[in-house]
């Protein structure tokens, strides 16, 4: 089997903002991420494929801690952020999660207007001082999430009332609102019809800039599009990691070479 | 072209033709249809108890709102009521109620002579059985309030007897007269001879809403008002009570609680406690409350707390429902912006949670408002509650009844014309459940969820 531990380091990244090492995850005798070594480069669109249930989306939610929520679930292992283990016990969850936000698969706005969509995490964490900060924050983050031109009539508007699309940027709008520094998305498109798609993937291309992103996907299309990175999960093994180019035009596991060209998954 | 068609025409097709209807599907239909006659006829059946149940409260009970009155003006004698002529008012309250029959009675009399009504009862003793006995503590409580109405002559409206007003109702007979010794036929003749010129009236009786409860011989005077208050307090404490602990509980259970085998004891037991007979409440309360905690019998405080905890199972199972209503995505979201799990509960699912939360209230409260047995046990049955509570303590603390105490009350008493205020106050209950229910039902369209 492919030797993990080197695959993360292997990578010739030089400002790592995640790294993992040896994560397990358990769903009470499941044992869905076996020995996961990674290290996610900073700035960059880092891509998680593979086929459905090989756990792209609990080794994600083992970054914000989602998974705390979760009963059964148990993580081990160490996953450090900028060098510091979020599993620490003097870690709030709370506050990591405000440092690394989280997109849905299903765009999931609050039921409030679009304005207070955006302004709650800036409201909970005292980002503003007052109402004119606070709508500069709203401003500025529907901005990012390139949906600003289409709501700025409405902000009063209720945000479930947006088209698919739009939802989802004004949650990725959201996400961002808080000014966190790794963001990311669960399968963030797979709701959504080809031009919304097209939208959000040029959104996710902008973000790069500020953010270390990293984003599930079961389009392989859509990986090869946003992503510099792409880490092959297979099984709860993180397969290969590499290059995007890399892994699509030269995989070194056959595993990873079946699924590219469609023979599993 | 027949020559062709042969063959076909001698194979019968597998599959019969479309345009008749095969023994199988002929069933089938048969079997819908008589099941959605069932439907209907169940429907039918019940919408006609519905409208018999109606008829009868109705016609049963509406009578209690209109009471027979009888106007006469009283000559308030200085001989009899202030004899030393000073206007003390110590002097004047010396005078009990006894005082003023004979002078009620006497006015009685002059409009039966005024009237011209050819009878043998010519004494104003004889007139007592027209006028309700609360007449001369009306008469009474006017002098007291105003003494400078001695001497002269003031125009009073009495309520007649339960019999005067039982006659004009239709419920008191000429031929049942033998064996009923407060009225005679005589009387009755004299009813007949007053009502043209309207000095025996039938009204609309407000004191049937907002009096109080009467003694047994006294059914014209008694009214629900005060129980009513009662009934206001006891949810006042449940409102109050209830309210919080069941939403806290539930948020606590559907939130926070970990998923274990003591949890699921719990659950199990709520939901068995919304099936314990509400009998089971009352002798707890009677147990605890009274017996234990010294609180004081038949007041609204133990109601209020006996029914707190027979609602309280109600709140809980509708809260939790609407809690686990609410889509997880929400609390993803909130969790997601870094929002801590207290404040993705009260920021954003107890929001929408809570139109769910108080219709099941409400509807938790409309029980409460109607439950009778639990109150048998801590004495708010029984209790003739004379006064209005004078206070929010006075109206927690002191005894009281409630409605449905009052109605079950009035129902037992041997005098028929308390049985009509059974089905009046019935009445009233229903007309606070109505818009009690209607009201949940409004709130739930109002903030129907918008997600
Ligand atoms: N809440 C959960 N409880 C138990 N098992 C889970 C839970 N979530 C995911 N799993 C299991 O963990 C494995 C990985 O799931 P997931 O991370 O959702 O896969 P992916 O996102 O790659 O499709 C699956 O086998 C799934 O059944
Ligand atoms: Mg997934």
């Amino acid at each position: 089997m492919y030797d993990t531990e080197k695959l993360g380091t292997d990578v010739n990244q030089n400002d790592t903002k995640i790294s993992a090492r040896n994560v397990q995850v358990y769903y009470g005798d499941t044992h869905a991420i076996k020995d996961v070594n990674v290290d996610i480069g900073s700035k960059a669109v880092t891509a998680f494929i593979g086929p459905s249930g090989c756990g792209k989306s609990t080794f994600l939610r083992c970054i914000n801690r989602m998974n705390d929520t979760i009963d059964v679930c148990r993580v081990e292992g160490d996953i450090k952020i900028d060098g510091e283990d979020i599993y620490d016990k003097r870690v709030d969850p709370v506050q990591l999660r405000a440092k690394v936000g989280m997109v849905f698969q299903k765009p999931n706005p609050f039921p409030k207007s679009i304005y207070d969509n955006i302004a709650y995490g800036p409201r909970i964490h005292g980002l503003a001082k007052n109402k004119a900060e606070l709508d500069e924050i709203v401003e500025k983050s529907l901005r990012r999430g390139a949906i600003w031109n289409e709501v700025k009539d409405r902000l009063h508007a209720p945000g479930t009332g947006l088209s698919g699309g739009q939802q989802q940027r004004l949650c990725i709008a959201r996400a961002v609102a808080t000014e966190p520094e790794v963001l990311l998305m669960d399968e963030p498109c797979s709701a959504l019809d080809p031009i919304a798609t097209a939208q959000v993937e040029e959104l996710i291309d902008e973000l790069r800039d500020q953010f270390s992103v990293v984003i599930v996907t079961h389009s392989m299309q859509q990986a090869a599009r946003v992503s510099q990175k792409t880490a092959f999960f297979h099984l709860g093994n993180l397969v290969e990691y590499g290059d995007t180019s890399q892994i699509f035009t030269n995989p070194k596991d056959e595993r990873t070479e079946s699924y590219i060209t469609g023979r599993i998954g | 072209m027949t020559d062709a068609s042969l063959p076909n025409a001698g194979a019968t097709p597998k599959s019969g033709s479309l345009h008749e209807i095969d023994a199988r599907t002929k069933k089938r239909n048969a079997a819908e249809k008589r099941f959605r006659v069932y439907g209907v006829a169940a429907i039918a059946t019940g919408i006609i108890f519905l409208i018999v149940l109606l008829f009868a409260i109705l016609t049963n009970g509406l009578g209690a709102f209109h009471q027979t009155f009888i106007s006469v003006p009283v000559y308030l004698d200085e001989a009899k009521l202030d004899k030393k002529g000073n206007r003390n008012i110590d002097d004047i309250k010396k005078v009990s109620t006894f005082g003023y029959n004979p002078l009620i009675q006497k006015a009685v009399l002059k409009a039966v002579e005024d009237a011209g009504i050819e009878t043998p009862l010519t004494k104003s003793k004889n007139m007592k059985a027209l006028v309700s006995a609360s007449a001369a503590a009306q008469v009474r409580q006017a002098v007291i309030d105003n003494p400078a109405l001695i001497g002269q002559t003031v125009e009073f409206r009495f309520l007649a007897s339960s019999r005067v007003d039982g006659y004009l109702k239709g419920r008191v007979h000429r031929e049942h007269l033998a064996r009923d010794k407060n009225i005679d036929a005589e009387h009755l003749d004299i009813v007949d001879g007053l009502l043209p010129s309207g000095v025996v009236k039938k009204s609309f009786n407000p004191a049937f809403i907002f009096g109080a409860d009467a003694s047994e011989s006294r059914a014209e005077q008694a009214g629900i008002g005060v129980s009513m208050i009662g009934s206001l307090f006891m949810m006042l404490v449940v409102l109050f009570l209830a309210l919080p602990i069941g939403v806290a509980a539930s948020i606590y259970l559907e939130e926070f609680a970990p998923k274990n085998r003591w949890t699921d004891l719990i659950e199990v037991n709520i939901s068995n406690l919304a099936a314990v007979p509400s009998i089971v409440f009352g002798i707890l309360g009677l147990a605890v409350f009274i017996q234990f905690m010294h609180l004081p019998q038949s007041a609204p405080l133990v109601g209020g707390l006996v029914l707190t905890l027979m609602t309280l199972p109600t709140i809980i199972i509708s809260t939790r429902a609407s809690l686990k209503a609410v889509p997880p995505s929400i609390r993803d979201a909130a969790l997601g912006v870094g929002a801590s799990k207290m404040q993705s509960v009260f920021h954003h699912v107890l929001p929408l949670a809570a139109p769910g939360i108080l219709t099941g209230t409400i509807i938790g409260l409309a029980q409460a408002l109607g439950e009778t047995a639990p109150l048998l046990l801590i004495g708010m049955v029984g209790y003739i509650a004379s006064n209005p509570p004078g206070g929010v303590v006075e109206g927690l603390m002191s005894p009281n009844s409630a409605m449905p105490a009052q109605i079950y009350e009035w129902a037992k008493r041997a005098d028929p014309a308390y049985y009509e205020r059974a089905w009046g106050g019935i009445i009233i209950l229903l007309i606070f459940l109505i818009s009690m229910n209607t009201l949940a039902v409004l709130l739930r369209r109002r903030f129907e969820r918008r997600w």
